[in-house]
């Protein structure tokens, strides 16, 4: 296979070269913060470290129109309307640069949500037709990351296009599959001494340590649901801000809100988030998920048991999780979804072992 | 691009109806004559009506696919699209989304006695159910209808009730728990009626649908009855946005209510994470 080389110096003229044939998004440094903005001249891309945000926004933008209305008023009887909806534009390709390993499996998550539920939608799957991944491979684990726990690694290739190494200088660039091809095709071959640093980092891939047997999680889950003190105390802490949902590659629950201006609008979808307490609220006022232990619980569940659940039919073992550890890095008091996940292992195993004792050993 | 799910098909308001201080009852056609005739859904199905503006909110489809000269919605005003609803005529635009969701098991319920136990709204979904059952007369048992609200003027339907007690084929009992001067009727809760008529479970299915609160002592009041787990049914309520299983709103564990729902046993219910 064919490595190529792509100087450092030489990214922002490379994603410029990009951009003139699709809708780049591309990693800047904002602050502390590294976010994704859309390309625009003199930018320079930062791929030193992971964005802070995943990259689902390629596939799921945080706002986009559904279709648009319009009203009509009725000249001859003022007292009547009509209404217009026009479809929404079809989205433009979108090259994202700069996502992790962990980013671009969690595509292939949201795959099984948009286009393996039942019911196709057809600009999720026409983001998805188009969009090209160009990830870098991680050098280092950060103590957030966990994506050996979940059947991702540092130099995973699920759902890239393109994988850059960061070598000196720069990055030795490989294509993944024929559309990545075409996107390298003019970045020169890697020098030999380029070539042999590759292959040295590639003999010595970063070692991410043991990973926990995930494979109880669901049951012992199920276990734990009605147990709201375990809940309770894992949520002490929650704010309910969101923010865990918003980074997270997976987590993929939105909201459609209309938007009027005079007598025109559009009906946009936009992310939501179930920590939010608004997000069940019916408007009888009843609300099934009344409490913060109630909405950390279904988004622990919705990861680690219920999608797993519901695509064990596909025969393998899955969870809702890349191991990003965004959800770590960010949560601003520090709740952490690998605590949460081992102490469901733990509890809800002596809740089982309860439940049916004559199973004990 | 393939049609999306998202988009509504207009529709267009025939009639509106106030069946209660806080309720309406909207009667709609699809736009186009061809959709219209050529629209079929199951009793129990919903539909995500839209104004266009405002939102869209998910509501039974209450009038029975074996009466197809209009499609109707029952919507007590409770919150911001229900208050625009309201304000709606015969003649205005609405968006509408149909058929969604499962429907009532219909034909397992051939031949068996049907008790039907609503209160408030809920009786929405009942009525689908009621009037296909009643178009379909021979092939169910007999019919029972147990249905409550806070006060006379808040039970829903109440000339069809008034029809559907002089017909002679199905039992009509309704009680409210704040009589007025005219009251005639049962006064009290519907589970209270329910022990009181001693409803045999004995080749019967009970449908259910109201508020938590009722639906909480009727599956108590129906299991003294001795009805099992798998002769109840009932219709759930959950706030929903996509309908079509996306969204992720709307879920009880694996389940999505617009999906694998608004129908199911209580037997199915019990085997759900316990979160209603």
């Amino acid at each position: 296979m064919v490595v190529r080389f792509l100087p450092a110096d030489a990214v922002a003229d490379q994603t410029a070269a990009w951009a003139r044939d699709y809708h780049v998004l591309a990693p800047v440094r904002e602050g502390s913060a590294v976010v994704y903005r859309a390309y625009a001249k003199d930018m320079h891309p930062f791929l030193g470290r992971p964005p802070s945000s995943s990259a689902k926004e390629a596939l799921l933008p945080q706002t986009e129109n559904l279709f648009t209305y319009a009203y009509r008023k009725d000249r001859s009887d003022l007292t009547r309307t009509e209404v217009f909806l026009s479809e929404a534009l079809p989205p433009e390709p979108t090259l994202i640069l700069g996502p992790r390993p962990c980013d671009a499996r969690g595509a292939h998550l949201l795959d099984r949500v948009f286009k393996e539920r039942g019911v196709a939608d057809p600009q999720y799957a026409a983001h998805r037709a188009s969009a090209l991944f160009v990830t870098v491979a991680c050098e280092e684990p950060e103590n957030t990351c966990f994506c050996h726990w979940t059947g991702g690694g540092p130099m995973d290739e699920t759902g890239s296009d393109v994988l850059l190494f960061p070598v000196t200088d720069g990055f030795a660039a490989r294509a993944i599959t024929p559309a990545g091809e075409k996107l390298v095709a003019g970045i020169p071959e890697a020098p030999a001494a380029v070539q042999q640093e590759l292959a040295a980092k590639l003999a010595r891939a970063p070692e991410p340590g043991p990973a926990p047997d995930l494979s109880s999680l669901p049951e012992r889950f199920l276990a734990l649901f009605g147990d709201m003190d375990f809940w309770m105390d894992q949520s002490a802490r929650c704010l309910s801000c969101g923010v865990c949902t918003y980074l997270c590659p997976t987590c993929s629950c939105f909201n459609i809100t209309d938007e009027t201006s005079g007598l025109a609008g559009r009906r946009l979808r936009t992310w939501d988030t179930c920590m939010s307490a608004l997000y069940t609220l019916e408007g009888s006022g009843h609300n099934p998920r009344p409490s913060r232990a109630h909405r950390l619980r279904n988004r622990v569940g919705h990861k680690f048991c219920y999608h797993p659940r519901e695509f064990a039919k596909l025969g393998l073992l899955e969870f809702s999780c890349t191991g990003c550890g965004r959800c770590i890095k960010s949560c601003p008091v520090s709740v952490d979804i690998r605590r949460i996940v081992l102490d469901v292992i733990e509890a809800g195993g002596k809740s089982a072992a309860n439940a049916n004792p004559e199973e004990k050993p | 691009m393939t049609h999306s799910p998202y988009i509504p098909e207009l529709a267009t308001i025939v009639e509106t109806f106030d069946e209660t201080p806080d309720i309406k009852t909207f009667r709609v056609v699809l736009q186009d004559p061809a959709r219209m005739a050529a629209f079929r859904f199951e009793p129990g199905q919903v539909g995500q009506l839209s104004v266009f503006g405002t939102g869209e909110s998910t509501f039974v489809i209450n009038s029975p696919p074996t009466r197809m000269d209009h499609l109707q919605f029952t919507v007590m005003r409770v919150g911001e699209l229900t208050h625009r609803l309201h304000t709606l005529k015969a003649g205005d635009p609405v968006g509408l989304r149909a058929p969604l969701g499962n429907c009532f098991p219909y034909q397992d319920m051939k031949g068996r006695d049907i008790v039907f136990i609503g209160g408030g709204v809920g009786m929405a979904p009942l009525r689908t159910l009621l009037l296909f059952m009643l178009d379909n007369r021979a092939d169910y048992g007999k019919i029972t209808l147990i249905y409550g609200a806070r006060t006379p003027e808040h039970l829903c339907y109440k000339e069809e009730l008034k029809e559907w007690a002089e017909r002679g084929d199905l039992r009509v009992e309704l009680t409210v728990d704040n009589p007025d001067k005219g009251w005639t009727q049962r006064v009290g809760v519907v589970p209270a009626v329910l022990t009181e008529l001693g409803t045999s479970a004995e080749n019967a299915v009970a449908v259910t649908c109201g508020p938590p609160i009722m639906i909480r002592f009727t599956l108590q009041a129906l299991e003294k009855l001795g009805f099992k787990d798998e002769q109840i049914v009932t219709t759930l309520e959950r706030r929903m946005k996509c309908g079509v299983g996306i969204c992720g709103r709307c879920n009880i564990g694996e389940k999505f209510v617009c999906v694998d729902g608004p129908v199911f046993t209580q037997a199915q219910l019990r085997q759900m994470p316990q979160e209603f």
